[in-house]
């Protein structure tokens, strides 16, 4: 019965270090519920003496008919009988409970599937706890299924568990320990417990008298201590950066606390920077070959007839950036020569709420600090918990710089793209629709119609770029395409994203920096330089950025028109579509797109080795984890010998000190037995002889130590007589009425040390010095004193509990 | 052992003094020069010696030799069944010239008593001496009669288990600072004893070495001998030890605690230190100590006699010391 509890007890509290990974208490109502199932069934069992195999089952049917009535009731059979519905209703219920977690990063709202996860997965834990304590009769391998419990926040939060919440947990597996010890103790009798006596002290203390009042109280005082050092140790110890094995995904359609990421008005927020009276440094970078690029940040997908938007990135576990490369850029394919960059940016801590990192499009692979993913389809890569404020990173890109033919013969059928990029609403004014067809007029191929669109909105148009104008709804549009054509990179870059889906390129809006300007070596992104532009869609080649945008100092200062919008005349003149050998095999520099292959995924990892994609010591290597673990260890194990140089030098400097003769009687009795130097000798000398395993009896004298060590040691005339003086000193110091003159000692301990070494062996010399005994022996007492303390509040809480039962 | 610092001319004297003293009584006992220090020690200390040993082994001997070897009057006196308390004190007795009461004293009047087998006398007759021996003075008919200084009783005494003996209760052992037993002396001694007493008794060759006025010097030397506060406490922890030693069914007595620190002081000033170290401590604790002490049931089912029990807590107790500064 008592067991029974006591496992219930322990599971509970250890499911209590679960809190920080929900939002609501639901799941702890449920926990409750399961643990008290799964100890009623105990108690049913326990009474039944069932043996442990039929136990059991019993357990798992109560915990089964448990999360039937809360979880479905509806289709149960008169609110508990489980039917066939219940069970698929829990079964479902299940399924969306796994997604969800698999969706959402701690905390998760704590709604009825997840709820019913994690009840069940705490009711199995107490089946599991209550079947080794109370079944077995094997409490400490109870704390097993335990751990495993406590592990789930350890492993999933990056940050460390509450401490009051482990004391609890921990707590909760003393007292099952104590329990189960009780129940042991108790088949044979009353206990009778004789207290921790010092074996030092001269004979039992006046009125000492055997204690049986604390049955427990050894366990618990090695509970305490144990919990005690556990959470303090850590505390003292240098911090390693926890590693999630596993985590919970991000998105979804959350409630926007916490769990999913805010998605800002990207369009509301760049033209505020854009009109920033003094503009700021947003960030920095430097890239290998030295040329500026744009860095986007967020890609806007979805158009509404007002405006563009953004779908809710979806961050999978696997495609954090610690996990190596990031998924293929989509459409990408063979026969597309990669220019492959390596970019290190660093953005300013002025920075707030960015939670989207500027990169090159498309990252391929990015060293940064903190739980980054990245989104599949667009290559955004956000964090749900982290902000890039003051964040550095490098990024590898493999752009693509696509010739002209090749973007020519891009096939028109395409795979593999979301129809949302061609999306268009239905009542799209038709003026608009003229308007791209009459541009696009006499173009052969999408790429021939973008490269047109982007010529309508740069040259042939007449369009002026000018922060003035307002409005993005599509009588804003039409009003910017065929009435007012003045306005900034907003419109353009909506605009042309716009005619080129009428057209049928799928295209999306790209948002963030421009290259920014070069100073010192480094390219500096300012406020100034927000943009944005279109990314038209060519399959084989994937998403290229356009730049409608005027630049220049009448336009955006620092677009650029990328090259391979402007084809040379030869190009357009000849548009002749290319035979598949010129495009597949035709140039040695092209190099095989991953999405060929069977596994792109594993491919990546090899062509981003052999095209010099991030240098392999990013990631620390196993050996060397390794090997800082065994420093870290190391150091701690060298912890002790440093105390005793630390000692030993203070000790020596100490024995430098002189002490002049007192002056009268009154001083001299002060200062006998006070005499730093002799003091701090002696204690060397204690320290010396106890890690060389010759330690000094408490009831020995310095005259008979020193008559024990020549004697014993057969000391030489010289140490001989070195250690018989600084015993006379130590004697005349402690005991004679004054001193006298006291020679310096240091050579004297010097000459002992040394007859000393020499007496034992290398390993033992070996020993005192890294590991010295003496050390250990005063880390030893600290100890005890801890023990001593526990000891008296335990004294304390048993004499008033002695108080009460008198009263 | 070298000592570095200037020993006080009184103490130098001291030393040479109880050296010619220990010299004089060693040419008559050869090879017990333990007990011959312990009894000077008891000399100094003012405390009174028990000698405890076989028959033959020459425990009168050491008496007679330090009292010959002081120039001071020794009475000797035999223990018997039929020795009577004013025996020992003295009588009044009626002068028919002067007609009065005339106080006779006994030979307790010395400065040196030497008792032979105190343990044959009543105990009526041992509680006379040992009052002597505690009060320093004689009450015979009202009248009180000072004692000399210094006044010292040897006593010997046969072991409890001979015949016809009255073994002294704890409480009168407990007025003798130290017992001794003399052992059998070592073969080589034992052959020069041959040797030397083969003629004539040395007794007769010994001249006295040191005047009563000289000694009374010597014991308010050792008076001035330095206890430091943690030597006094280490003296009552190992007596507090003998108190709470499952061994012991009694302990020491706080007047052995005094005793104690007393012969430490001469046993220092006789090693010409001016100060008590816990070293004196250790080697007088178990003479000092282990004659008053009575062992349990059960240590002495397992035959476990005081001394050794003493020298377990002497193992036992830490000394005293002050560690850091």
């Amino acid at each position: 019965m008592r067991l029974s509890i006591a496992a219930a007890v322990a599971t509970f509290s250890s499911a209590i270090l679960l809190h920080p990974l929900f939002e609501g208490g639901g799941w702890f109502w449920g926990s409750l519920g399961a643990v008290v199932a799964v100890l009623l069934a105990s108690l049913i069992s326990g009474r039944l003496s069932l043996p442990p195999w039929a136990a059991l089952p019993v357990s798992v049917l109560a915990l089964g008919l448990y999360l039937n009535v809360s979880f479905a009731a509806e289709e149960a059979w008169a609110l508990f009988v489980p039917t066939t519905d219940s069970v698929l209703e829990v079964a479902r219920l299940l399924a969306t409970g796994w997604a969800d977690i698999q969706r959402y990063a701690a905390p998760v709202p704590a709604n009825e599937a997840i709820t019913l996860l994690t009840t069940g997965g705490v009711g199995l834990i107490a089946i599991v706890v209550d079947l080794f304590a109370t079944r077995l009769r094997k409490a400490a391998l109870a704390g097993l299924p335990l751990l495993a419990l406590v592990t789930v926040p350890a492993t999933i939060l990056t940050e460390p568990l509450s401490w009051p919440a482990f004391v609890i947990a921990a707590l909760g597996f003393t007292a099952l320990l104590l329990a189960d010890g009780r129940e042991r103790v108790g088949q044979w009798g009353r206990a009778v417990l004789v207290r921790r006596t010092r074996t030092t002290s001269a004979g039992p203390r006046p009125g000492a008298t055997a204690d049986t009042r604390g049955l427990s109280l050894s366990g618990k005082r090695i509970g305490f201590a144990a919990i005690a050092v556990a959470v303090t140790v850590p505390a003292l110890l240098p911090a390693m950066e926890p590693v999630s094995f596993f985590t919970f995904g991000v998105g979804g359609s959350g409630s926007g606390r916490g769990n999913s990421i805010s998605i800002p008005d990207p369009i509301a927020n760049l033209k505020g920077r854009l009109e920033l009276p003094e503009p700021r440094v947003v960030l920095t970078y430097a890239n290998s070959d030295n040329t500026p690029r744009y860095l986007r940040i967020y890609a806007l997908d979805t158009f509404d007839g007002d405006q563009f938007g953004m779908t809710q990135p979806e961050g999978a576990p696997e495609n954090r950036t610690d996990n190596g490369p990031l998924p293929p850029p989509p459409g990408l394919g063979g026969g597309v020569q990669l220019n492959n960059v390596r970019t290190s940016i660093t953005i300013s801590d002025q920075i707030t709420k960015l939670s989207f990192l500027p990169l090159p499009y498309p990252p391929r692979q990015i060293r940064v600090d903190g739980d980054w993913r990245a989104d599949v389809s667009t290559l955004m890569v956000f964090s749900t918990r982290d902000e890039a404020a003051g964040l550095e990173y490098d990024v590898a890109t493999s752009e693509p710089a696509p010739t002209a033919r090749v973007l020519d013969s891009s096939p028109t059928t395409r795979q593999g793209i979301d129809e949302r990029y061609l999306a268009l609403p239905d009542d799209l004014p038709q003026e608009i629709t003229d308007l791209a067809l009459d541009e696009t007029r006499g173009a052969r191929t999408p790429y021939q119609a973008a490269v047109r669109l982007q010529r309508f909105f740069t040259d042939t148009g007449g369009f002026a770029y000018s922060l003035r104008t307002q409005g993005h709804s599509s009588s804003a549009l039409v009003d910017f395409l065929v009435r007012s054509r003045a306005g900034y990179c907003e419109q353009f870059a909506a605009s042309m994203a716009v005619l080129a889906r009428v057209v049928g390129i799928p295209s999306r809006v790209a948002i963030g920096y421009t290259g920014g300007t070069q100073i010192g070596g480094r390219w500096t992104v300012g406020t100034n330089d927000s943009h944005a532009w279109p990314e038209l869609y060519f399959e084989g080649v994937g998403w290229l950025p356009f730049e409608p945008t005027p630049a220049g100092t009448l336009g955006q200062g620092s677009a650029r028109v990328p090259e391979y919008t402007q084809p040379r005349p030869e190009a357009t003149a000849d548009p002749s579509s290319p035979t598949p050998d010129e495009t597949t095999g035709g140039d040695s520099e092209q190099e095989a797109g991953p999405q060929n292959r069977q596994n792109p995924r594993e491919l990546d990892r090899e062509a981003l080795l052999a095209d010099g994609g991030l240098p392999p010591e990013e990631s620390t290597p196993l050996a060397a984890r390794i090997g800082i673990g065994a420093a870290a260890v190391l150091l701690v194990l060298l912890i002790p010998a440093a105390i005793r140089l630390v000692t030993r030098s203070r000790r020596i400097r100490t024995l430098g000190w002189k002490m002049s003769r007192p002056a009268d009687e009154v001083t001299a009795k002060v200062v006998a037995g006070r005499h730093p130097a002799v003091a701090a000798a002696w204690a060397e000398l204690d320290d010396a002889l106890y890690d060389y395993g010759m330690a000094r009896e408490p009831s020995e004298t310095p005259r008979r130590l020193a008559r024990r060590l020549t004697e014993q040691y057969e000391f030489p005339a010289e140490a001989a007589a070195a250690v018989t003086t600084i015993a006379s000193a130590v004697e005349r110091v402690l005991y004679a009425r004054e001193p006298g003159e006291i020679p310096p000692l240091g050579g004297e301990l010097r000459t002992v040390r040394k007859a000393l070494a020499a007496t034992v062996s290398r390993a033992r010399r070996a020993r005192a010095v890294l590991l010295p005994p003496s050390t250990m022996r005063r880390l030893r007492r600290l100890g005890e004193g801890v023990l001593d303390g526990f000891d008296r509040l335990e004294n304390i809480r048993l004499r008033r509990t002695a108080a009460q039962k008198g009263a | 052992m070298a000592v570095t610092h200037d020993v006080p001319d009184q103490l130098g004297e001291l030393v040479t003094t109880a050296h010619r003293i220990r010299e004089a009584i060693e040419s008559v006992i050869e090879g017990k020069g333990d007990a011959v220090r312990l009894t000077l020690t008891v000399l100094l200390a003012e405390g009174h010696l028990l000698i405890e040993d076989v028959p033959g082994v020459g425990k009168t001997m050491l008496a007679k030799a330090l009292a010959r070897s002081i120039d001071c009057p020794v009475r000797r006196v035999q223990f018997t069944p039929d020795l009577l308390p004013s025996d020992i004190t003295g009588v009044s007795a009626y002068n028919q010239q002067t007609r009065e009461f005339e106080f006779k004293p006994g030979p307790v009047f010395a400065n040196i008593v030497v008792g032979d087998e105190i343990n044959r006398a009543s105990p009526k007759t041992q509680s006379a001496l040992l009052e002597c021996m505690e009060e320093r003075q004689v009450t015979v008919d009202g009248r009180t009669y000072q004692l000399d200084a210094p006044f010292m009783v040897i006593a010997t005494q046969n072991p409890i288990e001979m015949e016809g003996t009255y073994p002294l209760p704890e409480a009168q052992r407990d007025r003798f600072t130290a017992r001794v037993a003399m052992g059998y002396p070592e073969p080589t001694a034992e052959l020069e004893m041959l040797d030397v007493h083969g003629g004539t008794s040395p007794l007769d060759r010994l001249k006295p070495v040191a005047t009563t006025s000289e000694v009374r010097a010597l014991i308010e030397a050792v008076r001035g001998v330095y206890v430091s506060q943690p030597v006094k406490k280490y003296a009552i922890d190992l007596v507090v030890a003998t108190r709470h030693s499952p061994d012991l069914r009694l302990g020491a007595s706080p007047r052995s605690t005094l005793q104690l620190v007393r012969a430490a002081r001469a046993h220092a000033a006789l090693s010409g230190r001016d100060y008590v170290i816990p070293d004196d401590l250790q080697e007088l604790a178990v003479p000092v100590l282990a004659h008053r002490l009575l062992p349990s049931v059960e240590a002495q089912g397992q035959r476990r006699l005081p001394e050794q029990v003493v020298t377990e807590l002497l193992r036992r107790v830490p000394v005293p010391e002050t560690r850091a500064s």
